[in-house]
């Protein structure tokens, strides 16, 4: 009788345990999937920025105007020949 | 009796009444398992279809365009993301089309047209700048959408428009590189699942039933840098001759990667509805133009092989003036006797058809295809040009004279400029080639080494300072070149009288030429010849290209040097010092550069500390290194 009891309490308590944890499990996932989500938005934004800012590397570093700024900023000037050594 | 007549005459009526019930139930429910069935089953596909077309949604995801990249891996073109703006037309409230129109800074008559022209999706402004959009989205307007597009942007602008072309507003390749390596740069677009609840909007956790595949990385053999240089340089010549136009090709011999490739006017390609098409064009490998006197020592090249001639052979050059048939040839420096050397350095015309005319049409023709011209090179690029040579059948002696000094026939500038890496290769032909990674072409003698030396030694007499090509050579440096100047034909096919063509085309340095440059300028006004228009802006170029690539000058003696070492030797105080120990970075480098040692510096102020201590045991070449402290 007693064990027939234990056994009902224990099938019961183990669906309610399995219930709770699907529930949990289900909110994990959503939870995760919105982290996944944002992850990937972020990733995606920083791919951009990369792209942004290679482009503003190679602006920045156009060849015509590192000219302009060591000629006229600097005040440099291109080498002599005796200036120039193969390294 | 009558009570319990009553009462079965009841039951029997409730019952029937019971029965009638049960049977509408009945039937309710067979037509409920009808439409069940119906549903679930026969029309099953439909409404799955249909259902999932509400709940699910695909998207495309444009995938950007590889790079191009230069040879040091610097970027040519990058593809950035950027807002557009569009609408679902029939949801757009006619009240708010003022309201999108003032933000989107366009007339609110076209865009009501816009709109009412479809009832679907549209497109309003597309890649916009990013507060543009953020100014059109915060006025929350129903069925205005943002969507993100890419956009093409090269960083280098006019400087190699040309070359790279440029991308329509769908991401496809249009022109130059970006079109002919099309396939190569264009991404994969992807597509992605995304389930969507009753309001529409998108749930996490949609599925990639294609990833998006960035396109791939072109990289040129290109160097940006030297672009650069090329491309001023020929902006300054051609501002300084009032000229309409001009190019410039710059080649590596060795494998005949093109190093740079620069066209005047330029064209900005993140502009280029700005310009019309004509302007497009990339006029090193489109355009043709009689090469003149730059095509003499293929000439002379067809003599020596012949064996009829040697580099000190002589011709009689009339005295300038010369007559084949009917047709007078005129030399701009009367001449009498020339060698061959003397031919290409004196650029006589007269003796270049003599000797032409003596080694006959066939001999001259198959140099000349063989060094590449009269074919496409084959860099990849569409639109090139293979040039114009007569049929060798039609050419008689005024053809065959004319030819031999670069008139009647017609070369692009990388023609040219692949010919003479033949002279620089030691007598190799290497195909011209684009793309850094490619593996170079297969390379293929055209004429025996010793042939391809003694003209090179020949072109490095006509840079000399009697040559017609003096204003090529930049100190320290040794040059090998040909000046040309040609008249342009005119529409009728007859020669323009007062518009030339002035070239140069040459290798430097010329003991091991590293780079070779062929420069074109077209309608020069000041003066009309190669030697003066065209060769300051090869010895601009090569002067500023090849100490960036390391190339050291062996030409030591240039006049500001002596002026330097003379106010030196007056200080003799300072160069005979045994240590730089006090002395100004100024003064250090005096005393390096008088004694032949390297310096090597730290720091800024005055000579703290040296190493080797004492300059006594130090050789000519060797690096001293000094600490300065301020």
């Amino acid at each position: 009788m007693i064990s027939r009891r234990l056994s009902t309490t224990l099938i019961l308590g183990s669906v309610a345990l399995l219930a709770a944890s699907q529930v949990w499990l289900s909110h994990m996932r959503y939870e995760l999937s919105l982290e996944t989500s944002r992850i990937q938005k972020e990733q995606s934004e920083l791919n951009r920025e990369i792209h942004q800012l290679n482009l503003e590397l190679a602006s920045l570093t156009r060849p015509e105007r590192l000219r302009k700024i060591a000629q006229t900023e600097l005040g440099m000037a291109p080498p002599h020949p005796m200036q120039v050594v193969r390294p | 009796m009558s009570r319990a007549s009553m009462n079965d005459q009841e039951k029997v009526f409730i019952r029937r009444r019971l029965e009638a019930v049960a049977g509408l139930v009945a039937v309710g429910f067979l037509l409920l398992t009808i439409r069940a069935v119906d549903l679930h089953w026969l029309q099953a596909d439909e409404l799955q279809a249909m259902a999932d077309k509400q709940r699910y949604r695909q998207f495309e995801t444009a995938a950007p365009r590889g790079p191009i990249l230069d040879v040091n891996g610097r970027s040519l073109a990058e593809s950035i993301e950027v807002p557009s703006i569009a609408a679902i037309g029939r949801e757009v409230p006619d009240a708010d089309i003022a309201k999108l129109a003032e933000a989107l800074g366009i007339n609110k008559k076209s865009l009501t047209k816009r709109l009412k022209r479809s009832q679907g999706f549209v497109w309003l402004a597309r890649q916009v700048n990013p507060a543009t959009a953020e100014k059109v989205m915060a006025l929350n307007i129903e069925g205005v959408r943002q969507e993100t597009e890419w956009r093409r942007y090269h960083p280098l602008g006019p400087e190699i428009g040309h070359l790279l072309g440029f991308v329509g507003i769908d991401g496809h390749g249009l022109e130059g590189v970006e079109r002919n390596f099309n396939n190569t740069l264009a991404g994969a677009p992807g597509i992605r699942l995304v389930q969507r609840d009753a309001r529409g909007r998108s749930l996490p956790g949609g599925i990639w039933l294609k990833d998006p595949a960035m396109g791939k990385t072109v990289r040129l053999s290109l160097d940006s840098s030297i672009q650069s240089i090329a491309y001023a340089a020929l902006a300054d010549g051609i501002r300084q001759q009032n000229a309409k136009g001009g190019s410039v090709v710059v080649m590596r011999p060795k494998d005949g990667a093109i190093v740079a490739m620069a066209n005047w006017p330029g064209f900005n390609p993140n502009s280029f509805g700005d310009h019309k098409p004509g302007e497009w064009r990339n006029r090193v490998i489109t355009d043709v133009f009689e090469p003149g006197s730059t095509l003499k020592p293929f000439a002379i090249a067809a003599a020596l092989e012949s064996g009829k001639w040697k580099p000190d052979s002589r011709v009689f050059c009339e005295n300038g003036k010369y007559q084949v048939g009917s047709h007078t040839i005129h030399d701009d420096h009367q001449e009498q006797w020339l060698d061959l050397t003397g031919l290409i350095s004196r650029s006589s015309n007269i003796g270049i058809a003599k000797v032409a005319l003596d080694i006959g049409s066939e001999r001259l023709y198959n140099m000349l295809t063989e060094v590449g011209f009269e074919r496409r090179s084959g860099i990849g690029l569409s639109g090139e040009s293979p040039g114009i040579i007569p049929p060798i059948g039609r050419w008689g002696a005024v053809e065959t004279a004319n030819i031999a000094f670069g008139q009647g026939i017609a070369v692009t500038p990388l023609q040219l400029a692949t010919a003479f890496c033949v002279l620089a290769n030691g007598g190799n032909y290497v195909a011209p080639k684009l793309l850094a990674d490619e593996a170079s072409h297969a390379s293929h003698r055209v004429m025996p080494e010793k042939t391809a030396r003694i003209i090179a030694s020949m072109l490095e007499t006509a840079t000399g300072p009697d040559g017609t090509g003096s204003k090529a050579v930049p100190a320290g440096y040794r040059v090998a070149g040909k000046t040309g100047t040609a008249q342009k034909p005119s529409a009728d096919g007859s020669y323009a009288d007062d518009k030339f063509t002035a070239v140069f085309a040459g290798m430097a340095p010329a003991e091991n030429p590293e780079l070779v440059v062929v420069v074109v300028i077209d309608e020069p006004q000041k003066s009309i010849y190669g030697g003066q228009v065209a060769a300051p802006v090869f010895r601009n170029i090569v002067a500023t290209a090849l100490p960036y690539l390391g190339v050291s000058p062996t030409e030591t003696e240039t006049p500001e040097w002596q002026v330097l070492t003379t106010s030196l030797s007056d200080n003799d105080r300072l160069v005979s010092r045994h240590s730089l120990v006090r002395l100004s970075l100024r003064e250090a480098r005096k005393v390096a550069s008088v004694r032949g040692f390297r310096l090597r510096s730290h720091g800024t102020g005055w000579v703290s500390h040296q190493e080797p201590r004492s300059l006594d045991s130090v050789a000519t070449g060797e690096v001293v290194e000094v600490w300065l402290n301020e």
